[in-house]
């Protein structure tokens, strides 16, 4: 099991990079927990301009929830190659994961070269095995939707508000789809608690999911065969 | 009777006036109302547009990969049979080690293994390894060709050939092993005019020089004598000029499957 900070989350630097490059907030600001920023990025990369606004920066909260579209969309892609899925698990896990897929293809449109790199994944057998594949895809869920609501009232800019919500409405059908499957009810609570940042990043963390990037190159002088 | 289809006849001219009354307010045009409903402004655009959705296909040209994260048994079957080889976490470059994965299935406990190609001798050894041995399973699009006959190395992607070079192969005494292997690591930065600037380790191993250092494994990498390049020059490792190899490492990743034939 890795103990993965956010630091080991944004492993390559590449979130933080592209928050600093947008020269709105210090590397150490942001990994400091401030998803701070300004709009100015979406601009810049000839996308659809979003209003520009002092305060935490709708880039790094976009680039936030692409990591975790990532995730998700790395676990239930790898669950489909494995084919250890049957049944209805099986065809949850074909139509999620196409969906999850789009998110993230929608989330580095919009960001362009600003981006966050894609995390390495080990999932630890969770994608083949139906039991542990469903457990897993409804903490993932239940865990998106607590993330998307977390970071609403954060997000400045309207445009990128109605986009997180047209995607937190999304998760919370698949959490309700999941939690069916996995035959836990649906929806009991009146009210559902947003998580923060930081909470979701302990989720994450405790799972050992986002892993170090294998270390496969050297420097040492070789001595193959010649 | 008469009373009835009358009654009936207001019914329907009812319905119909209350549809066509609908509709109208469905489609009255009323641009001036058209940015606010009820006084509440207009939704914004999403920032986003999210593609439709689609299936994931099925690519024949995907191979898997996975890091060994603790030392483990290979053995002939799941869970059971003999030993085929044994596995450390590190090469000994020092790298992560790596195995090549084939197929999975659970043994009668429910366990799952992992069917990976190993790098040990014999050279084309394949063997069950407990999945919980190994990392997170990785991806590559490409496969390595070397053919010793034409003295030729092709990189494909997808199927489609991407590079291709001239190289040096193993001398009759000290053949470049046949079959099916994988890229196990990559070498950069070290100071030998030999192997030249840049060599891969693969997991395939002389079987004439056992006594090899490190184990006697065969590389892909570069050359301080190009001018022998094409032809049967080397201990059993591939050699390419400088400028291929240089390029090879641009395009190659490891994990990368290697047939030489």
């Amino acid at each position: 099991m890795h103990d993965i900070s956010f630091d080991h989350l944004d492993a390559d630097g590449a979130i933080a990079e592209a928050a600093e490059r947008a020269g709105v907030v210090s590397r150490a600001t942001f990994l400091g927990g401030a998803l701070g920023g300004s709009l100015t990025l979406l601009g810049v990369a000839g996308e659809r301009a979003i209003a520009q606004a002092p305060g935490p920066s709708d880039v790094a909260i976009l680039n936030y929830a692409l990591t975790l579209e990532y995730l998700q969309a790395a676990f239930y892609t790898e669950a489909q190659r494995m084919k250890a899925l049957r049944g209805r698990a099986a065809e949850a896990a074909d139509v999620v994961g196409a969906v999850e897929r789009a998110h993230v293809a929608a989330f580095r449109d919009v960001l362009g070269s600003k981006a966050a790199s894609r995390p390495s994944f080990d999932f630890q057998g969770t994608t083949e095995d139906q039991n542990a594949f469903l457990k897993t895809a409804v903490a993932f869920e239940d865990l998106a939707v607590a993330a998307y609501k977390g970071q609403a009232t954060r997000i400045k800019a309207s445009s990128a508000l109605a986009a997180a919500l047209s995607i937190h409405s999304v998760e919370a059908r698949h959490a309700a789809w999941m939690r069916y499957l996995f035959g836990v009810q649906p929806a009991t609570r009146a009210f559902d608690e947003p998580q923060s940042k930081q909470q979701i990043t302990r989720v994450v963390n405790s799972t050992g999911f986002i892993t170090n990037t294998p270390s496969t190159q050297g420097s040492r002088t070789p001595r193959y065969t010649g | 009777m008469t009373g009835g289809r009358t009654r009936r006849a207001g019914v329907v001219l009812a319905l119909a006036g209350g549809a066509l009354g609908f509709l109208a307010v469905l489609l009255w045009p009323a641009p001036e109302l058209a940015p606010r409903v009820g006084g509440l402004p207009a939704s914004p655009d999403p920032a986003l547009d999210v593609p439709a959705p689609a299936p994931l296909e099925r690519d024949p040209h995907l191979a898997m990969w996975s890091v060994v994260e603790r030392p483990a048994s290979a053995l002939s079957a799941p869970g059971r049979g003999r030993r085929v080889g044994r596995l450390r976490t590190r090469t000994p470059e020092g790298t992560d080690n790596l195995v090549l994965v084939r197929r999975r299935a659970r043994d009668a406990r429910g366990r799952v293994w992992v069917e990976a190609r190993l790098p040990v001798l014999p050279n084309g050894t394949v063997g069950w390894v407990p999945r919980d041995a190994l990392g997170g399973y990785r991806l590559v699009r490409t496969h390595l060709v070397v053919n010793l006959r034409r003295f030729t190395a092709t990189l494909e992607r997808d199927g489609q050939p991407v590079f291709r070079a001239r190289v040096g192969v193993g001398l009759p005494r000290w053949p470049t092993p046949r079959g099916r292997f994988y890229i196990r690591n990559k070498l950069v930065r070290y100071r030998s005019t030999f192997y030249g600037p840049l060599a891969f380790g693969t997991s395939a191993r002389s079987a004439a020089l056992t006594d090899w250092p490190d184990s006697g494994f065969v590389g892909v990498h570069g050359t301080g004598r190009p001018e022998l390049i094409p032809g049967r020059i080397s201990h059993g490792c591939i050699r390419m000029r400088n400028r291929d190899i240089a390029r090879l490492g641009r395009l190659m990743p490891v994990g990368t499957p290697v047939t030489i034939r």
